[in-house]
Order: structure tokens, then sequence, then C-alpha cells
């Protein structure tokens, strides 16, 4: 079992009740926007706080019965829709920034190759298109030796090709790493594609 | 139009009394500007208004407050006295001490914003990637809050070079300690010939607040644009 | 909208049509009470009262030199007198030294015990760390009668790293009463107003110019009232305001 969830969140004049059990691979959060995927994803990242709940995480106890883990903590490979990269760090220290010394199975090497960012080290994110940024958000969350990834529409702002190029790295990803992953899209092709389990959120 | 050395002894001191006033600021202007642009807590509007007064206060005020404090008879005085020997009436550091007040809410203003233009989801993010509070702090919200720093230090030094009301009537106008450039120009004027030296004295004046000016401008233009969240 | 016009006219004009305008006196700091006192009286006997305008007589002249529209000046000292004079605006023949004062060593209330004021005395030892607080010497008249009196008495160069020149003499005395000065010079006038000090020597007056305050009316002064009032100021009745506050009259 890799996702064991069961959140309350009240937030501003919406209610967020979710629950659900995912086995491993990739777990799809499907639902339109506006639904609230993207606070569930924070929540079981530790940037927000449920208003009551339980989560657990490939077995271990992120919140509940009294326990709730800083964000640090976690080891989530938090990818956001928006990147987020550091914009006064150039690609090459982006990447890094999470990697901790002697853990983790993933070296530089081998994020820059499964994802083709050699040619984009040097860059500062500003210079990066959205498909380039978007490959440098998954190698650095990456990097940060998680123990699982949650991956915020990450195809949301890209054209068909460029979406296609992200698709197949996930699914390398997916089946090379064997991380579970929380995969949050309001596309039924994309969950189609990609997905072993979907989980259906409703307004 | 020469410098003689007089009025190379009145810019040093000066130079000195602006700088080490600003920099001492610095620790205290900016974790103020953070207090207020992140903390939420009771009396944080009173803060804010107490952080202004030097702005609005008639200089002169200013001045006689930090001398009812800050004098051999007062309360922080009276202790800096006694305790450590250290006096500040009469002295250059009662002048640095001066220029500094009257600097901190031109520092704190200038700090604050930079702080709250600091995207928190990209604090969020980094916390996400293993990092304490600390290091986040450390490695992404100071960073990027560099922008306001400079602006605050360079404002803070043009306010303290020109620095006069509140410096008289705290320490007096002693020459070599306290008799700074805006000063020895007032003292300049009530002399029978003092009008060489003003002219003098203006000059570098001017000079000295433009290039603080520009120096804050190019400083502004240079670190733009790294604020952004991609 | 006539009417409205000639209302605002009417308005505008109404200040210009009242009393004449009193005359504007620029005096030496040390003759703050006294000069006001005397001002009251002058208001009593149904003159404008007078506008007074008080600073050091250094501040004052260089503002007479700059074209200060004023109607007075009363200076601490024949210099700065001279110095308008030197430049036309003082009105020929109005040009009186009226009032005489002393110089005194000054210290806090509390801590004051006599010194005897002669050659030599040992200032900078009764001075310790501390200072001296005098007008700025170069320019204050106080400040310039307390060097030449402490040179003469031979003492100037060792307590000259002691002094702390201020901008006028009530600026030292502040700071005296403060306690932020151990000892200070100023005139006896001064040390009479005020309660925070006590006089602890007199300056013998061998040992300094006489301190005497001429009075002159000004080439640039307009108000018909500026001549009268000081030739009150003069008189018998205008003096004894003045000695009841500790002045010498001449």
């Amino acid at each position: 079992m890799s996702f064991d969830v069961e959140v309350e969140k009240h937030l501003g004049d919406a209610d967020i009740a979710v629950s659900f059990r995912s086995v491993s691979g990739l777990t799809a959060l499907f639902g339109p926007s506006g639904s609230g995927k993207t606070s569930i994803l924070n929540m079981i990242a530790g940037l927000l706080t449920p208003d009551s709940g339980r989560i657990v995480v490939g077995g271990e106890l992120l919140f509940g019965d009294g326990v709730d883990l800083p964000p640090e903590a976690r080891h989530a490979g938090y990818v956001f829709q928006d990147a987020r990269l550091f914009p006064h760090l150039k690609v090459r220290a982006n990447l890094l920034y999470g990697a901790r010394r002697g853990v983790g199975a993933l070296g530089l090497d081998e994020v820059v190759d499964l994802l083709g960012l050699g040619a984009l080290l040097g860059r500062w994110p500003r210079t990066l298109s959205g498909g380039e940024a978007q490959r440098v958000a998954i190698g650095r969350a990456l990097l940060s030796s998680p123990r699982f990834l949650l991956l915020d529409e990450p195809l949301a702002s890209l054209d068909q090709a460029r979406a296609d190029e992200i698709m197949s790295m996930i699914e390398r990803v997916r089946d090379e790493l064997k991380l579970p992953i929380l995969y949050v899209s309001h596309n039924r092709a994309e969950v189609d594609r990609l997905a072993a389990s979907v989980v259906a959120i409703h307004r | 139009m020469t410098l003689n050395p007089d009025d190379w002894e009145v810019i040093r001191l000066s130079l000195k009394v602006a700088i080490v006033g600003v920099l001492a600021t610095l620790p205290i202007a900016f974790a103020l500007a953070y207090a207020l642009a992140r903390g939420r807590f009771p009396g944080r509007i009173l803060l804010d208004a107490i952080v202004h007064l030097p702005l609005v206060l008639p200089p002169v005020v200013t001045g006689w407050l930090l001398l009812i404090l800050f004098g051999r008879t007062g309360p922080i005085g009276g202790w800096l006295d006694r305790v450590l020997g250290v006096t500040l009436v009469f002295r250059w550091t009662g002048a640095a001490l001066a220029a500094a007040v009257m600097a901190l809410p031109l520092m704190v203003r200038a700090m604050r914003l930079s702080i709250e233009a600091v995207d928190r989801r990209l604090e969020g993010a980094a916390r996400s990637l293993g990092a304490s509070r600390w290091r986040t702090f450390a490695t992404i919200t100071l960073p990027l809050s560099l922008p306001g720093v400079w602006a605050g230090l360079v404002l803070g030094f043009a306010r303290s070079i020109g620095e006069f009301g509140a410096t008289i009537s705290f320490v007096s106008n002693i020459p070599g300690q306290t008799r700074t450039l805006p000063i020895a120009i007032y003292t300049a004027m009530q002399l029978p010939d003092g009008d060489s030296t003003l002219v003098r004295l203006a000059c570098v004046s001017v000079a000295l607040s433009l290039a603080a000016l520009i120096a804050s401008e190019w400083l502004v233009r240079r670190q733009g644009g790294r604020a952004h969240v991609l | 909208m006539r009417r409205f016009l000639l209302l605002i006219a009417a308005l505008l004009a109404a200040p210009v049509v009242a009393a004449a305008p009193p005359p504007l006196v620029l005096a030496a700091a040390s003759l703050q009470e006294s000069l006001n006192a005397a001002a009251d009286a002058w208001a009593t006997r149904r003159h404008g009262r007078p506008i007074l305008s008080f600073a050091s007589s250094s501040a004052l002249a260089k503002q007479i030199e700059a074209g200060a529209p004023a109607d007075i000046f009363i200076s601490a000292d024949e210099s700065w007198m001279d110095h308008v004079a030197r430049h036309g605006q003082v009105k020929s023949g109005t040009r009186i030294s009226f009032l005489a004062n002393r110089l005194v060593l000054i210290a806090p209330a509390a801590s004051a015990r006599p010194v005897a004021i002669r050659s030599g005395f040992p200032l900078a030892r009764l001075l310790g760390n501390g200072k001296l607080a005098m007008g700025e010497v170069s320019s204050v008249p106080a400040g310039k009668y307390g060097k030449e009196a402490l040179t003469q008495l031979g003492i100037w160069n060792a307590i000259v790293g002691h002094v702390v020149g201020t901008d006028n003499v009530r600026s030292a005395l502040a700071l005296v009463e403060r306690g932020e000065a151990p000892f200070g010079i100023v005139y006896a006038t001064d040390a009479y107003a005020s309660k925070g000090v006590k006089i602890v020597g007199t300056f013998p007056e061998p040992s300094h110019a006489p301190i005497t305050y001429p009075i002159a009316l000004l080439a640039a002064s307009t108000s018909p009232d500026a001549e009268g009032f000081r030739r009150f100021l003069i008189s018998g009745a205008g003096k004894a305001i003045f000695k009841r506050y500790g002045f010498i009259a001449k």
C-alpha cells in the first residue's frame, strides 16, 4: 500500500474531504479545476495542515495520531504546477538544492541523462521554456532522494509535443525508479495513459 | 577649488559616522523589516508607527529624546557610563547613533518591501526539498531580499550623511568628534568670513548625495528582475 | 459674482487697513526673559506688541547681512554690531550701548561649590573628564568673552580640549542644567534665569572686554513704531526692567 490518505480541511468557502488508499505505481487524482486537488497534495507534502485526518505514505505516518511531520522530514518529491525554480540559482544549483550527501539512489549524471538536461545546466531559470523548466523541476525533485513523488498537473502549460516528451519521461521514472507517485490532472487522456489507479475528486 | 586639511577631517568624520551608523543598524533594521513583513503579533501596527517616528518627528525632538535617554544622566546613558565606561554625548559614537536612528525608518521600509516581494511558494518548495526553516531563510528568503537590503543601505547612508537636527541637539558641535559635514556648513554660516568654507563644503555635500543616489539607482537596476518566480 | 469678488477683496484688505505692524526685533539670546518683559510693558502702553526673535548675535548679524527685514538689532557684543554697520545696515545716529553684563562660571545646582577665579586657577583639574560648555568661541559673543578671559588668566591652552562650543549661550546653559557638562561659562543674567545652575565664580572685569549690549535701528526698518520702542528700551523705565533681571544699566 503506497498512499493511505484520509483528510478533511475547510478552506475559504470550500470543504475538502477525501479518503483513499492506493497500490503501488502511479495513482492519479482526477477531477475538475478548483476541486481541491492541489490542496490535497499540499497536505501530503506538509505545506498545509489538515483540520483532521491521517496520512500514511509507504508505511510511514506523516500526519495523524498527534504526529505532524514538517515538510523537510517527509521526503516528498513535489513537482509544482508552475515549476517554482529558484530564480537566483542556475539550473545546476536548482537541481542539487535538495540533494543529501551520501544518501539517495540517484546521482546528478543519471538524472541529467534521464531527463535530457545536459544542455541546460549552466542556464538561468528565467531563460528556460515552459517544458525545459518542468523537466528541471522533475529532476530537482528526483535528486532530493524522495520516498514518493507528488506531481501537480505537470503538463498543464505545455504544447502537445512537449507534453508527450514529458509523459514519456514520467513513464521512465515510474518504471525504472519504482517510487509511489501521486499525479494530479484534469486531463482524461493523461490519466488513462499513466495511471494504475484513479481517485476521482468531486467539487 | 581645493580642499584643505580641515575640510578633509570633516569629510572623514562624516563618512565614519554614516558608515558605522548604517552598518550597526543593518541587522536591527532587517529584523524589524522581517517582523513587520511576516509577523502576525498584537501591537504590530504600533511597532510600525514607532519605527517610522524619526521620519516624521522634528529632528530636534528626536535629538532631545536621545539626549534624555542616552545622556550621562539618562537611564541608558547613565548605565553605559557606569557599567561600560562608554559615553555617547559629545562623541562621534553619539553622532553615529543619531544618524542611525534617523536612517532606520528608510532602511526598514526598503527592506520590508523586498521581503514582502519574496514569493512564499518558493520557500514552500525549498521546505519540500528538505530544507529546514533556517536553511530556507538563509538560502532562499535572504538572497531574494538582497535588493532591498542594498537599497536600504544606500538610502540610509545618504540620510546619515545629511543628518543635522538630531545630531546637533544630541551631541553638540565638536570639531573632530561631532562636527559632521552639515554641522560644519552650519558653523561656517555663523563666521564673519566663513563663505569660502561654506561653498567648498556645500559642493562636497552635493557631490556625496548625488553619488549615493546614482549608486542606489544602479544597484536597483543591476538586481532587477531577479526576484520573480518563473 | 461681482459681490463675491468684492467680499474677497475686502477680506484681504482688512489686515492691511488695521493697526500699523509692530516692530521686528532681532536680539541676543541672553535677553530672552528681560526683553519679553519689556515688550509686554510696551504693549500695556497701547502699542502693538513687538515681535521678538532670539538667537546668537552671530546668527542674527548674518541674517541682517542677508537682508532680513527687521527693525531693531540688539547685539551682545560691539563687534557684531560693527559688522552690521560696516555693511551699511544701521540707521545712523540710532546706535547706543545701553546694558552691561558680567561673565560667570556655573555648575549644576546640586554639585555647586565656589571656585576662586584668578590667574592660573585649576579649571582643568576641576573639569576632570568633563566638558566646559560655552558659546562657540569663534562666533558667539559669550564664547568669545569666555575665551578671552581664560586666555588672559593663562589657562586657555590647558582647557581647550574640554570645550564644547554651542550655537548660543542658552544652549551652554542647558547643557550644565542637564548635568551633561560639569561647568559652563555664561552671562550672570543667564544664571539668574535658571534654577538648575548656580554661579560658582565671577570672572574679574579686567580679564575680558566689557560686555556691553549695543542697540540700533536697522536701515531696513519699516515699522513706524520701531523708533518709539527703541527709545523706550534705552529710557530709565526700560532699563529698570532689564535691571530686574540682573543687567547693569549704562
